[in-house]
């Protein structure tokens, strides 16, 4: 009757054999060569090198035993720990609060904080440096400035952002979207049927929100501060701009200093990577520890419905409060950058004149070095999200269907970067790429390769999650309806993924294009990116340049967000629910 | 279509063993349910069946094609095997029409043929006019009946339904058990039936196989398991029933506290051995003395419940043992009264607790 039990007749007396289908086999291969490539191989370097002598290239220890006996290199470790600590303390003492009042609350403005606190995030933490330095240098910073003009000549200067203060301030700023941004969707998604349960049986407001709110919500928490913390261990710009001149050193700028000597110390800066790294994993392991027992943080239910908690005569104070952020991470650096950047010559003063459009004509069309790398950004940055989401996307596949033996070890892999500041990453590009049989140097593809690989932490678990939303009956059915494993993936398995897979794209092309740290030592001048440029032109001390740049970058990462965001809520209103797909139902 | 030969299958995730050597003969377009509580494998076996899971041990034939075996299993999609989910996975991001003509356009039909076999298919579960719909737009009972049209319009030779009705609501299920069935006398395709609801199993299928704990407690027709249970197991799991645990005294009877009773012995177990005594509530009488065959036993009423059809009467026997009989609804008893319980003894039998 059958078109397939007549095939299945023609096979008959033989057993029929399982072949792994050769799409399949290619794919992983293909898979498994990347992951080496831009995972296992780098970091693979850095390892190796830390063990060999910089002088004579012998095996030693000799790197390791530098570093745990000499105090300058024990003071920058220090240092480094105390910004991390004080920016994630930071982070999270300003983003759970604000996070509880924009979601539970009745604050006025709430679209706006959240939009505001976006765009804190689009801002490179450098470039806020950068405003930072226009707003509170000591003498000339604008703040200074104003405070001497209300206090008098004589009221000294009060803000000094050149200091360890005035770097966990920048950085526990500009952390503060992550913090926020994790602990306010664990509260958006927190079932509201949990605190209304709490309610019902006489919990007040308050009582309510210590015992049942902020428990649920406490595994984004910890989550928040821990990758606050690794971000204030592995920044780089924000300290070279502003602990570096008054010769502060922190690891990742003493990282660079190794490669600014002569003859650069390449393997003692490749054993100096791993007490980042031992610090970092450690902060992993810890939080896949607390949060492998509290899996019940995702039990999601339905929206909250428009029940808020009223503030009452708070609501202003709460506002207030909430406006602090957005103004001191966005309005007024911005400020001091659009000011400078229209100015022709900062050191002229503001006078109707000096203002123009000059340096935006000059870095667009004028100059071929910065033209080629608003390029280069953009280009490098679309392609290394492509392959990123990409890659990130099947291992997630391959991990979530357990699609070959020891997948899990894949994910593991996959999730390495997360852990390797970026600047230990370009350390480990810049060995194992820069020599034969690669010779990459000075090409794009290591720069796409290093983007691509610094952010597959995040394509890996932002695919993840969206196929955790897929239920496998999904691709069961059509496996069992005479699809193979490529065609089920490409008709059922990528069209529900869809939307999802726009925002993932979005989620990691931000990202990278504020990127700087991972690109340091891998740019040549024909591969200079924005954020190369703006960092070394600072030097160069060209502040209108360098405003100018910095308003661009942020001008195309909040117009392509813009594009992003209805795009990824375009596919399909009438087919985008999924309750087909998270039916319940388990089997016995 | 074709017939299912399954020998020795086992299966064990890690180091709990889901089945324990399962041997089943299904006859080509024979209805076989799985039945059993959850956990017992019978969702595992339909997942070998499908090709999803590979067996630790045993093999799965189709006709004379060796299906899967811990060497080689053939891929889901060379199997020629429908599979019908428990959630319908019916796709959100396609019409009815599109889940519907999925598989024959992976059959690389000829456009025409795509287009009658769809139309045909989807007028016979009577979705013709929603063919343009969208699954979040259709109700439960029309989701599943996309998920039915579309695991047979590609004319399987074998059909798989895992719990198909367990989302329905009470009505409507009884409504598909017979459709279900009705379908299946039309296209006469084998068809593997997993379900924990005896009535369905019951109206559907041409034979049962009781699952527990990854093992077949009993293999036959629907009257085989419900008239003469293999154990103690099947006869409490399909119908309702009287279990009074005991120990075997030998030709037909057992010693229950202090009290022998008599029955047919179909237990195999050796005396001394422990067995029970099942009888169906059915069966039981109240009072009105059924002879000698009868087995009986003074008791007092501790409830009686009207449930229009009959009365079903609960009656302490003493020794922390009850006895529920179903009487006709004239008849009523009063919590307390005393009364005397008959177990006819052809009706009882004597059986072993379970495989």
């Amino acid at each position: 009757m059958g078109v397939i039990s007549t095939s299945s007749r023609e096979a008959a007396p033989r057993p029929a054999m399982a072949r792994v289908p050769p799409v399949k086999t290619a794919v992983l291969g293909a898979v498994i060569l990347l992951l080496v490539l831009l995972v296992v191989q780098p970091f693979g370097w850095v390892l190796f090198n830390s063990f060999h002598d910089d002088a004579t290239g012998a095996w030693t220890l000799n790197n390791y035993a530098r570093i745990v006996q000499s105090a300058e290199l024990i003071e920058p470790l220090v240092n480094s720990l105390l910004l991390a600590a004080a920016t994630a303390m930071i982070a999270v003492g300003i983003g759970v609060p604000l996070a509880w009042l924009v979601s539970r609350t009745d604050l006025p403005l709430r679209r706006t904080i959240r939009v505001l606190t976006l765009t804190a995030f689009v801002t490179p933490s450098f470039i806020g440096a950068t405003g930072w330095i226009l707003l509170a240098a000591p003498n000339s910073g604008w703040l200074n400035t104003a405070w001497r003009w209300l206090a008098g000549e004589g009221a000294g200067t009060p803000l000094n952002i050149y200091s360890m203060a005035g770097a966990i301030f920048v950085c526990g700023i500009y952390t503060v979207p992550y913090s926020f941004t994790m602990v306010s969707s664990a509260l958006d998604e927190m079932a509201v049927e949990l605190e209304d349960a709490a309610t019902t049986l006489g919990c007040g407001v308050l009582r309510t929100m210590v015992s049942i709110t902020i428990p649920l919500a406490a595994p984004a928490v910890i989550a928040s501060f821990i990758l606050s913390f690794i971000q204030g261990l592995t920044l780089f710009g924000v300290p070279a701009f502003l602990l570096t001149p008054t010769g502060i050193p922190v690891v990742t700028t003493k990282l660079a200093e190794f490669y600014q000597l002569f003859p650069p110390e390449i393997y003692l800066a490749a054993a100096y990577c791993m007490p980042l790294l031992l610090v970092t994993g450690a902060l992993f392991w810890m939080r896949r520890r607390y949060l492998g027992r509290k899996q019940y943080v995702t039990i999601s239910g339905k929206t909250r419905a428009g029940r808020q908690i009223r503030l009452g005569g708070w609501r202003w104070a709460a506002l207030f409060l909430a406006l602090l952020v957005p103004m001191v991470s966005v309005f007024l650096p911005y400020a001091a950058l659009l000011l400078v950047s229209l100015t022709r010559a900062w050191g002229q003063g503001l006078s109707w004149e000096n203002l123009s459009l000059h340096w935006y004509w000059w870095a667009i069309f004028g100059n071929s070095e910065t033209h080629t790398a608003i390029v280069n950004s953009l280009v490098y940055s679309t392609l290394a999200a492509t392959l990123c989401v990409a890659l990130g996307t099947l291992v997630a596949y391959i991990v979530e269907r357990r699609l070959m033996v020891g997948a899990s070890l894949l994910g593991a892999v996959t999730t390495v970067p997360i852990v390797i500041p970026g600047i230990v990453l370009s350390v480990g590009f810049f060995a194992a790429y820069t020599r034969a049989p690669f010779n990459l140097y000075g090409t794009p593809l290591l720069l796409i390769a290093a983007f691509a690989a610094t952010f597959l932490p995040i394509a890996y678990s932002h695919g993840g999650s969206i196929l955790k939303g897929i239920g496998p009956e999904l691709e069961r059915a059509a496996r069992s309806l005479g699809a193979g494993e490529a065609r089920t993936f490409l008709s059922v398995t990528l069209p529900l993924m869809g939307g999802g897979l726009v925002s993932g794209w979005f989620l990691v092309f931000i990202p990278i294009i504020r990127e700087l740290s991972v690109a340091v030592f891998l740019i040549t001048p024909k591969t200079n990116v924005m954020t190369t440029l703006i960092y070394n032109a600072k030097d160069g001390g060209n502040y209108e340049a360098v405003c100018a740049m910095s308003v661009l970058l942020l001008l195309i990462t909040l117009l392509l967000v813009a594009v992003a965001r209805p795009l990824a809520g375009l596919t399909g209103a009438r087919r985008t629910s999924r309750k087909t797909a998270e039916a319940a139902g388990v089997p016995s | 279509m074709s017939g299912i030969r399954i020998t020795n299958l086992r299966k064990s995730f890690g180091s709990y063993t889901a089945l324990r050597g399962i041997d089943l003969q299904v006859p080509n377009g024979t209805l076989l349910a799985l039945l059993g509580p959850s956990g017992c494998g019978k969702s595992t076996t339909l997942q070998l069946l499908a090709g999803f899971e590979t067996p630790s041990e045993g093999e799965i034939w189709a006709d004379d094609v060796l299906l899967s075996s811990p060497r080689a299993v053939l891929p889901p999609e060379r199997r020629g095997i429908s599979l019908v989910f428990q959630n319908y996975a019916v796709w959100p991001h396609k019409t009815v029409a599109e889940n519907v003509a999925f598989g024959l356009s992976i059959r690389r039909l000829p456009k025409a043929e795509i287009a009658e076999r769809l139309t045909r298919a989807l007028r016979a579960v009577r979705l013709e006019n929603l063919r343009d719909r969208y699954p979040s737009e259709l109700s439960g009972g029309q989701q599943q009946r996309v998920a039915l049209a579309r695991a047979l319009v590609v004319e399987p030779s074998i059909l798989l339904l895992d719990e198909p009705l367990s989302n329905l609501d009470a009505h409507l299920r009884e409504e598909m058990r017979f459709e279900i069935r009705q379908v299946h006398d039309l296209l006469g395709i084998t068809t593997v039936y997993v379900t924990h609801d005896q009535s369905e199993a019951l109206v559907t299928a041409d034979r049962i196989a009781v699952m527990k704990a990854g093992a077949v407690q009993q293999f036959g027709t629907p009257e085989d398991v419900f008239e003469r249970p293999a154990n103690a197991f099947v006869a409490r799991f399909i119908g309702s029933n009287n279990e009074l645990a005991g120990t075997g005294e030998g030709e037909g009877a057992i010693r229950v506290g202090d009290r022998v009773l008599t029955a047919p012995d179909c237990s195999g177990v050796a005396r001394g051995g422990s067995v029970s005594l099942c009888v169906r509530p059915s069966k039981v009488r109240l009072d009105d003395d059924g002879g000698l065959s009868c087995n009986s036993l003074p008791g007092t009423v501790v409830r009686s419940a009207y449930l229009g059809e009959h009365r079903d009467v609960l009656v302490d026997i003493g020794d922390g043992r009850t006895i529920r009989a179903f009487v006709p609804p004239d008849r009523r008893y009063g919590p307390g009264a005393v009364t005397t319980v008959h177990l006819p003894i052809d009706a009882c039998q004597i059986l072993a607790p379970s495989a």
